[in-house]
């Protein structure tokens, strides 16, 4: 979809996942793509060195958000929000609907 | 003019910087933490310098190199005698989603320093305040209010263009106490 603009797919996802979920890890993203950890990691750096990203470490793990003082966030976001809306409806569900909400440790489904 | 690199202040070394890097025409702004230890004669400590410049790291390695500062990381270097640490922020030069207009030239026995206007390093620290809730931040800004001359007015014009009204208020708020 932006694949041509970004020069990348990968930041395609990652700029989809974010809007969508507002945050994520690195091999959270890898595992709903089923993709190499280090192909995330390697373009999270990218944009986080370019300020468009922010991160921060919940406990081992790395959290990537867009960065809110980024100052083309809300155009990006329009941007991105946009491509979104062109992703078919089974590629949604599959990569940007995932079960986020809060589930009790121990519960059994 | 002698140099003790584990002595110099950060007002002294920020200028340093800025006019190693001006008399190579690289252009750099001084932003963040390191404006409120200036604007605040230290109150608040940064060991942070961050600067803004359009040029790349790359080439501003190369002149920092001149002066001991190596590279590590993408934007960051350091020097093995200096305590403090140096980073290339990315470019714009912006707070929140406006883009930088002023900038504030102070003189040192090394050279000038361009940086943030006080008010703009009020807005720099709100805008950590209110995008991530960082209280550290808010106490800066309110320092910098405290010691410099700065325009409420333009604060808030800011703080409402990025819909954070409520939190100015905080900051008015602490601002009195």
């Amino acid at each position: 979809m932006l694949e041509g603009l970004l020069g990348n797919p990968v930041i395609e996802k990652i700029f989809f996942t974010l809007l969508m979920y507002g945050e994520d890890y690195p091999l959270g993203m890898a595992k709903t793509f089923g993709e190499p950890v280090n192909r995330f990691q390697q373009q999270l750096r990218r944009l986080e060195d370019s300020g468009i990203i922010v991160s921060r470490l919940v406990g081992n793990v790395r959290l990537y958000t867009f960065n809110p003082r980024y100052p083309f966030l809300k155009e990006l976001k329009a941007l991105i929000a946009k491509a979104y809306e062109f992703i078919p409806d089974d590629e949604k569900d599959k990569y940007y609907k995932k079960r986020r909400r809060p589930r009790r440790a121990g519960k059994p489904l | 003019m002698k140099l003790d690199w584990k002595t110099i202040g950060i007002k002294d070394l920020a200028s340093l910087i800025c006019r190693k890097l001006n008399d190579n025409e690289i252009d750099a702004v001084l932003v963040g933490g390191a404006c409120v230890s200036i604007y605040t004669k230290n109150k608040y400590l940064s060991y942070d310098l961050d600067f803004v410049s359009h040029t790349s790291v790359k080439d501003i390695s190369i002149v920092l190199s001149d002066s001991g500062f190596r590279r590590e990381g993408t934007r960051h270097f350091m020097h093995r005698d200096c305590p403090f640490y140096i980073e290339f922020v990315a470019p714009p030069l912006s707070i929140g989603s406006e883009p930088v207009r002023l900038r504030r030239k102070i003189k040192s026995r090394f050279g000038e320093l361009v940086l943030l206007t006080p008010t703009d390093s009020v807005k720099d620290r709100l805008a950590a305040f209110y995008h991530w809730n960082d209280l550290q931040a808010l106490e800066q800004a309110v320092l910098v209010a405290k010691a410099q001359k700065v325009s409420f007015r333009e604060i808030k014009r800011w703080s409402d263009n990025e819909g954070h009204a409520e939190k100015y208020r905080i900051f008015r708020a602490t601002f009195k106490k």
